[in-house]
């Protein structure tokens, strides 16, 4: 009877309603002392954003301070409203830790928060003609990683596992994503300097671990047993590629390298099924991004002091081959990794190449 | 046999049935007739389980029975033939006769295929018809699916004790002739094992078929006779409350068109459907095009509209030529189109009356861009009286309303956007007699108002009676001109004599 | 008010027509008899195109990867196609994927808890899944809310569902027997996965054909109001469909955690658009009363061959993508009956 059904929906709506305004107002009222730090990211789906958002949670509890992560889950949009939400509920007395969902997103989110007063650490995707030292001084940084230098130090690793001559297949990202076009320059890079190696083909697994096990299967007709290694992009695809050599029985016979360090891959590589992965340690990104914009607000650093190499720079990836895996899993993945959160530019390595 | 007493039923405050008492016995056909609104499809499908009475009862064999759907009509010997085709297009024949009732061919979960078509191609048989059930039934013609449907309702004769009552809600509408013979023939033949009620809106159909005859008005039964005691008058005067005669047309109204020459055609194709067609409209003159499915009557008059360019030869409206790709552009020079199929083509049914009424005209009734819903209202409204529109607003949803109603708003949405001229394509399919009268009234309006009209009838009396000159068209060509001003007016063995 | 019971379609007849006019017709006739059969002949036409460049495509060890990387879509595609037929859509497929993966990879042995319900937990995982289909059902009929939008809801619940349980995180699979689905291939031939999805082939084509419920569904997805009025049961068929997809996706989750010998949330991002691309493709129609599970066979196979071949052929990756938004054009606009559709949306 629709009058039943849509009293039904009705309420349903307004009790889940109100239970979402509860959740989003906190018990304590947002002080107007301590600053609220906030993460945005682009979902918790994933043990690379999951780990990100333990670094965050461990560096508020740290300083006492209220903690908020945001949720993009793909949205731009989304990522953007929900800024500004947190801004206005503020009245910007917070510091933003952001890996913006698309690298036109940035330029929005730093004008807001330069309008309400807070500070804003980006991670990853930015447009290249943005700049913190611009918007003085509250962009306070932005951090990436050389997907050129580590796209070419896996590339390495695995041409050193294979023997140092052979022919090798190779898994990219999405195409237009910069992660993906940085890297594959890396590897390109490598296979440059090893004139012994051969790249038989190039293709493209979405940074999907199915997709990846589907074109390393046709692969393996294709090309057989001249396939010496396999480079692959990120550990997810990395991964696909790895079961599908085990479907074939060939785990561990064909090294496997792929980047971003997620347990599976470091696991792997103890057990001599990957030659190696980059850890970017997630949960470094997590708490000193927001550590790094926290000292600025605080008055620790002027940014407008800071040279450009701590303004837009590139962090530390970790290599982690054979040798130091199980040091690495030690210290990183069965306890959580000590960060000297007041150590700002300890992982600086160089500042980001302008375009 | 299966008796109906003192039935009533509303909906949303009409009532369509009011104590109604019927009777149908073993081994007859019961013909039932009225006006559109007079009750007869609401009693049908009161019997046939779909509708529960507010009021009264039904009996069989003199015990009350309770039918709460079609499957308990069913299980009681109630089987229905619906008007409009209620077979799935993507089954099978044998999978439609027993679609609902697989349970007595499943054993453990699974269907036992061949005995089901063993058992469809039994029920083929008593309706005399070769079809393979194992046919897709979209592959077949509607007079074959019409079969199929009374193969269906046969099937209830091994489900139940009880006698069959089949009722056949206006099954001729879409057949041709032939069809409607073979149809009435079977009916005839399988009188033994089951009775009809047969509804139609052909009175001669009902004389013919029919041993008893039930007339209905405004919801009431208003005579109830045997067929051979009356007559199509009769008949006529029962439902309406008035005698049909030479003024059912309003031949008395006709008048003469103008001069002035509004469409002309030279030559008119369409390549596969007709060619060489020549014609001259003037300002008020209707202009009837009489011929059989085939002749290339419809494509003449949907080439007028714009639904299908001409592939050769010239039309020119108001002098100038054209050649219409679209509806669109018709509407631009002026020209109307009252469609066969007003529930899909004519209207936007779940839209209100007034909506509707000022689709094809929005400037009218425009305030600076904006649309002025009071000023639109103001129109329907004048156009609801000017055209004896039946509805309690302006506002009600075209689909609330009957057939004949829904044809004026049609018209009323032309009018307003001053087409002067209109092509009627069937206007009067599905109406009752006092609908019909209404449009012949209009038609008669409009044409002494100088608006030309192109009309395809549903009858030939109707041409004859409406038209001032009528193109008989054969095979895709016109093979007969004649003036019918009145007083000169041919006759249908006339007209059918260049037709078939 | 009435109920409105299909619309009769104009009958125009035919004029004479001339004898190379009656050839045309014939030939049409007999062209559009082998329509249903186009997306066999081009699986057919593809495989030897592809062969024909790279003869390694019919090698027998191939030709198991190809099944293989048709499992688990076929799996999906399966559960899809009966909610198609009925004229449905179901969004959840990813959702109740993950589920279905992160349960079994909780319950059986593995990296994260000391569980080890070995296929036990692999039933628990599947009946619920399947009970997540049947609230989808019951969703959608009882409160008469769209599939679209009741399985679109679905989705983002299991896809959330799952990030809650693992906290974000991968469990590793550590059941050998799990594990063996994918990784063991008896007599040789293919692994067990295979198997497992041709029999769910066999069990669905079953369904289809001889039982009641399967007619039902075709009977629905041809005219809902007709198979109401004919007394067929419409609410509790369409639960049962639902439930059937939700079952089926489950036992893709089962495929999937054995495959990558993982699960998490993430584990069955981007199968939707290729389970239902595979629906089509088969000539299942979006509209209903159409199809069925050989179709979604063919359907599967000819993306499986596609995949495989157009890295057999090193087509460049940018090409890839195009090459599948093609295939997705051609074969709705060969399985479209367009004559009968008047309005396009």
């Amino acid at each position: 009877m629709p009058m039943h059904r849509r009293t039904f929906i009705r309420r349903t709506a307004a009790f889940a309603g109100a239970t979402a305004v509860m959740s989003i107002v906190p018990r304590k009222a947002f002080a107007a002392g301590t600053p609220t730090v906030v993460n945005s990211i682009r979902s918790l789906s994933n043990p690379y954003h999951a780990t990100w958002n333990q670094g965050g949670q461990a560096f508020a509890k740290s300083i006492g301070a209220e903690y908020v992560t945001l949720v993009t889950e793909g949205d731009s949009e989304k990522g953007i409203a929900d800024i500004r939400a947190i801004l206005a509920k503020t009245g910007g007395n917070m510091v933003l830790n952001v890996d913006p969902n698309d690298s036109p997103d940035a330029r929005p989110i730093v004008e807001a928060c330069l309008k309400a007063g807070a500070y804003v650490t980006t991670q990853w995707n930015k447009p290249a003609d943005l700049h913190p030292w611009d918007f003085n001084p509250n962009y306070v940084a932005h951090i990436a990683f050389d997907g050129v230098h580590y796209g070419e130090d896996t590339a390495n690793a695995l041409i050193k596992a294979m023997g140092g001559s052979g022919g090798i297949v190779g898994l990219g990202g999405i195409l237009s994503n910069t992660p993906a076009i940085e890297r594959k320059t890396g590897l390109e890079n490598a296979l440059k300097a090893n004139p012994n190696v051969k790249l038989l083909d190039f293709q493209v697994a979405n940074w999907k671990p199915t997709e990846a096990f589907n074109i390393v299967s046709a692969w393996l007709t294709r090309f057989g047993g001249d396939i010496k290694g396999i480079w692959a992009a990120n550990d997810d695809m990395a991964v696909g590629t790895l079961e599908a050599l085990r479907a074939e029985k060939l785990a561990g016979k064909v090294p496997v390298t792929g980047i971003d360090g997620i347990k599976t891959a470091i696991e792997a590589v103890r057990a001599g099924e990957f030659a190696a992965t980059v850890s970017w340690d997630p949960y470094w990104q997590g708490s000193m991004g927001l550590s790094i914009a926290y000292a600025a607000k605080m008055g620790k650093i002027d940014p407008a002091k800071e040279p450009k190499e701590h303004r837009e720079f590139y962090g530390t990836g970790v290599l982690v081959t054979k040798e130091n895996a199980d040091e690495f899993y030690k210290t990183h993945i069965e306890s959580e990794p000590k960060i000297d959160f007041n150590d700002y530019w300890g992982r600086v390595t160089g500042q980001i190449r302008q375009s | 046999m299966l008796s109906v007493e003192h039935v009533s039923k509303a909906f949303a405050g009409v009532q369509a049935l009011d104590d109604v008492n019927v009777e149908i016995g073993v081994n007859e056909v019961v013909g039932l007739v009225g006006e559109n609104g007079a009750g007869k499809s609401t009693l049908m499908r009161i019997l046939a389980g779909v509708y529960s009475p507010d009021r009264g009862s039904l009996k069989l064999d003199g015990a009350p029975v309770f039918l709460r759907s079609p499957r308990d009509a069913n299980l009681n010997g109630i089987g229905i033939v619906f008007q409009e085709q209620s077979l799935l297009v993507n089954l099978t024949v044998g999978e439609n006769i027993y679609l609902g009732q697989e349970a007595e061919f499943t054993r453990l979960g699974l269907v036992d295929r061949r005995r089901l078509n063993a058992a469809a191609r039994r029920q083929l048989d008593k309706v005399e018809v070769d079809i393979d059930p194992r046919t897709r039934t979209s592959d077949l013609s509607f007079a074959a699916r019409q079969m199929v449907e009374l193969a269906k309702a046969l099937a209830l004769e091994e489900r139940t004790e009880r006698h069959l009552v089949i009722l056949l809600d206006e099954p001729t509408s879409v057949l041709e002739q032939r069809d409607i013979d073979i149809l009435f023939a079977r009916v005839r033949a399988l009188k033994r094992r089951a009775s009809f009620v047969f509804v139609s809106h052909r009175l001669d159909e009902i004389l013919e078929l029919s041993d008893r005859i039930y007339v209905m008005k405004d919801g009431r039964v208003v005579g109830h006779m045997e067929t051979g005691s009356t007559s199509v008058p009769q008949l006529h005067q029962m439902m309406v409350g008035r005698d049909r005669h030479a003024e059912y047309y309003r031949e008395s109204k006709q008048q003469s068109p103008k001069e002035e020459i509004v469409m002309e055609a030279r030559g008119l194709t369409v390549k596969g459907a007709y060619q060489a067609v020549d014609f001259t409209l003037h300002k008020g003159e209707v202009l009837g095009i009489a011929g059989v499915v085939g002749s290339g009557r419809e494509e003449l008059t949907r080439t007028l509209f714009g639904f299908v360019p001409q592939t050769g030869g010239t039309l020119k409206i108001d002098g100038h030529a054209v050649r219409l790709t679209a509806p669109s552009q018709a509407a631009d020079q002026g020209v109307g189109y009252i469609p066969r199929e007003r529930r899909t083509e004519g209207l936007v049914l779940s839209l209100p009356i007034a909506v509707n009424m000022t689709l094809s005209s929005l400037p009218v009734g425009r305030i600076m861009g904006a649309i002025s819903l009071n000023r639109e209202r103001q129109l329907a409204k004048r156009w609801v009286d000017k055209l004896r529109i039946r509805t309690p607003t302006v506002e009600a949803l075209c689909l609330n309303l009957s057939g004949g109603n829904q044809q004026k708003v049609v018209l009323a949405k032309w009018m307003n956007a001053r087409a002067h001229i209109l092509i009627f394509d069937h206007p009067t399919r599905g109406l009752d007699v006092g609908a019909k009268e209404e449009v012949y009234e209009l038609i008669r309006d409009l044409s002494a108002e100088g608006v030309a009209i192109v009309l395809t009838a549903d009858t030939l009396e109707e041409t004859i009676g409406l038209c001032h000159s009528i193109l008989v068209m054969r095979d895709g060509q016109v093979t007969a001109r004649f003036d019918a001003s009145p007083g000169r007016k041919p006759s249908q063995v006339d007209l059918i004599r260049h037709m078939v | 008010m009435e109920p409105q019971i299909g619309h009769p379609s104009a009958d125009s007849g035919t004029p004479q027509i001339s004898s190379s006019e009656r050839r045309d017709r014939t030939l049409k006739r007999s062209l559009s008899r082998l329509k249903p059969y186009a997306p066999f002949f081009a699986l057919i036409a593809l495989s030897l195109l592809i062969g024909a460049m790279n003869p390694r495509f019919f090698e027998f060890n191939n030709l198991i990867r190809i099944a293989n990387s048709a499992a688990i879509p076929l799996v999906l595609a399966l559960g899809m196609t009966f909610v198609i037929v009925l004229g449905s859509i179901d969004l959840s497929v990813e959702g109740v994927l993950a589920i279905g993966a992160v349960l079994i990879s909780l319950l059986v042995r593995n990296n994260s808890n000391s569980l080890d319900l070995g296929w036990f937990g692999v039933v628990l995982a599947i009946l619920a899944c399947g009970a997540i289909g049947c609230l989808n059902g019951v969703i959608h009929v009882g409160l008469r809310i769209p599939s679209f939008m009741v399985t679109l809801g679905m989705w983002f619940i299991g896809v959330g569902v799952a990030t809650l349980v693992l906290g974000g995180s991968t469990v590793r699979v550590l059941d050998p027997g799990i594990r063996s689905l994918a990784l063991d291939r008896p007599l040789g031939l293919f692994p067990i996965a295979v198997w497992v999805a041709l029999g769910a082939l066999g069990i669905t084509w079953v369904i289809e054909r001889q039982t009641r419920i399967g007619r039902y569904i075709y009977a629905i997805g041809g005219g809902e109001d007709l198979a109401a009025l004919s007394g067929i049961p419409v609410n509790r068929v369409k639960i049962i469909v639902f439930m059937i997809a939700g079952t089926l996706y489950g036992l893709g989750g089962l495929l999937a955690a054995a495959q990558l010998g993982l699960g998490n949330a993430l584990i069955g991002s981007g199968r939707l658009f290729s389970t239902v691309t595979a629906v089509v493709v088969g000539g299942t129609a979006l509209t209903g009363g159409e199809g069925g599970v050989l179709n979604t066979l063919i359907g599967v196979l000819i993306m499986a061959v596609l995949g495989n071949g157009m890295v057999l052929l090193g087509i460049s990756p940018d090409v890839q993508q195009g090459v599948q938004g093609v295939l997705i054009i051609v074969a709705v606009a060969l399985s479209l009956d367009r004559a009968r559709l008047k309005i396009v949306k």
